[in-house]
């Protein structure tokens, strides 16, 4: 042994052999063990530190990624059923304003023509009534002046004649002639 | 001129018995030095991850993307579970290579204790798994097959996994800082040779070769070589681990 420096401390004799060395090719039981312990513990610290989280990190990441994507292809589909639905919906909304359409004019034609029937029909009605009222009050009219005529001709003739004659047979004689002043006035 | 070529330097030597004492060395305090960097490395690579990740974070995912990568197509996904030794040994491998380029700290893996240490994990880690898999009797069965004649080759073969495994990379890390140094004192020697011409000795003696041709060397035999050796150890680790770990069906994909 070369260099060698000797310290005792608590009973404990250390030897810093600075000059000694250990075979090339050799085998020490310390070295293992702390190998072994410095192994132990890098393997920890990556576990714990490192390998660990990275990969979860990463897992979760992919997870994200896949979960993203399988997000979108669902919304893409939910949106084209979503659209086949409204196509399908607009089409039959349409169907059926024009439904309504249709039956809302057949509806207005039908109450114009029964609206206008039926003043067709009042028009009627009220024309045939002031004929037939002004036929009456003609007749009335008529009469009265006749009447009247046959009254003033009898009165007129009496005067004339004063005489007293047969007022029936004058009456029918003025009527006669009355009514063919009618006639000839027709 | 004189070469020696040592194992890892003794710094405390505490005697315990009169054959057996505690010993811190070299390989020791490198060992150590890996360690705390990775953990360091570990700790701040591994905070604050984030969602939509920085670049940092970007590299270190794709690391450790690679890793699972490498454990899935080796192992299958079932085997996650080793991702975190893999994972370490592949980097106190690399990095107790490389830790011998800083000059005043020696490979961890140029000494036969770590490398050995490790292929034992291994193995132990094969050995559990083949026996939980099996059950203790049926593993220990498993070595008289096909023939009871057969059962020493097992054991041997069974020894020799973890043996080849720590004696290659081992080999690989020693071997290369023996022929950086023998390179290095060659050149050395070839500076001295052919400067012997110029008069004033303190020029003559300026090994003049030995700046900038062992770094093309270093980078061979402690990057190159501790990457590939690194990569081989971790991956017949994943294939020993693996073939002790078969899918089972309910995991099979």
């Amino acid at each position: 042994m070369t260099g060698e420096l000797i310290l005792e401390l608590a009973g404990i004799k250390t030897v810093l052999a600075a000059g000694d060395y250990q075979g090339l090719i050799s085998f020490d039981v310390w070295t293992s063990l702390f190998t072994l312990c410095n192994l132990l513990i890098v393997i920890y610290f990556g576990k714990r530190f490192l390998f660990g989280p990275v990969k979860r990190m990463i897992d979760e990441r992919q997870k994200e990624i896949d979960g993203m994507y399988e997000d979108a292809g669902k919304s893409k589909e939910d949106a084209a059923k979503l659209k086949e639905e409204y196509e399908v919906k607009l089409q039959k909304a349409e169907e059926e304003s024009e439904e309504l359409m249709r039956r809302t004019v057949r509806n207005a034609r039908l109450k114009e023509e029964e609206i206008l029937k039926a003043a067709r029909e009042e028009a009627t009605a009220t024309i045939k009534r002031a004929d037939a009222q002004i036929a009456m009050e003609r007749r009335q009219a008529l009469n009265d002046i006749k009447n009247e005529v046959s009254g003033i001709a009898i009165e007129i003739a009496g005067a004339v004649l004063e005489r007293d004659i047969n007022e029936k047979e004058h009456e029918a004689m003025i009527d006669s002639f009355i009514e063919q002043l009618g006639e000839e006035d027709d | 001129m004189n070469i020696e070529i040592n194992g890892p330097q003794i710094y405390v030597d505490i005697p315990i018995t009169e054959n057996f004492s505690f010993t811190i060395t070299q390989t020791t305090v490198s060992s150590f030095v890996v360690m705390i960097l990775l953990c360091t490395a570990f700790y701040f690579l591994g905070r604050n991850l984030t969602k939509r990740p920085g670049k940092l974070q970007v590299l270190t995912e794709k690391g450790v993307s690679m890793l699972y990568g490498l454990i899935d197509e080796t192992m299958g996904k079932h085997n996650y579970k080793f991702a975190p030794y893999i994972g370490a040994l592949f980097l106190s491998s690399f990095f107790g290579s490389i830790i011998g380029t800083t000059g005043f700290l020696r490979s961890a893996t140029a000494d036969l204790s770590t490398t050995a240490t490790w292929a034992v994990v291994t193995i132990v880690i094969v050995w559990a798994s083949n026996i939980k898999e099996n059950g203790f009797f049926k593993w220990l069965k498993s070595f008289t097959e096909p023939i009871f004649v057969m059962t020493p080759m097992n054991i041997i073969s069974e020894v020799a996994t973890p043996a080849s495994m720590a004696f290659r990379h081992f080999g690989n890390v020693a071997g290369g800082s023996v022929l950086t140094t023998l390179i290095y004192t060659a050149l050395a020697l070839l500076s001295n040779v052919l400067l012997s011409w110029i008069p004033n000795q303190f020029i003559a003696s300026i090994p003049i070769f030995q700046v900038g041709i062992p770094a093309v060397f270093s980078l061979y035999f402690d990057f190159f070589s501790g990457a590939i050796q690194a990569l081989v150890f971790s991956m017949l680790s994943m294939v020993y681990i693996g073939a002790a770990n078969p899918p089972h069906d309910e995991e099979a994909k």
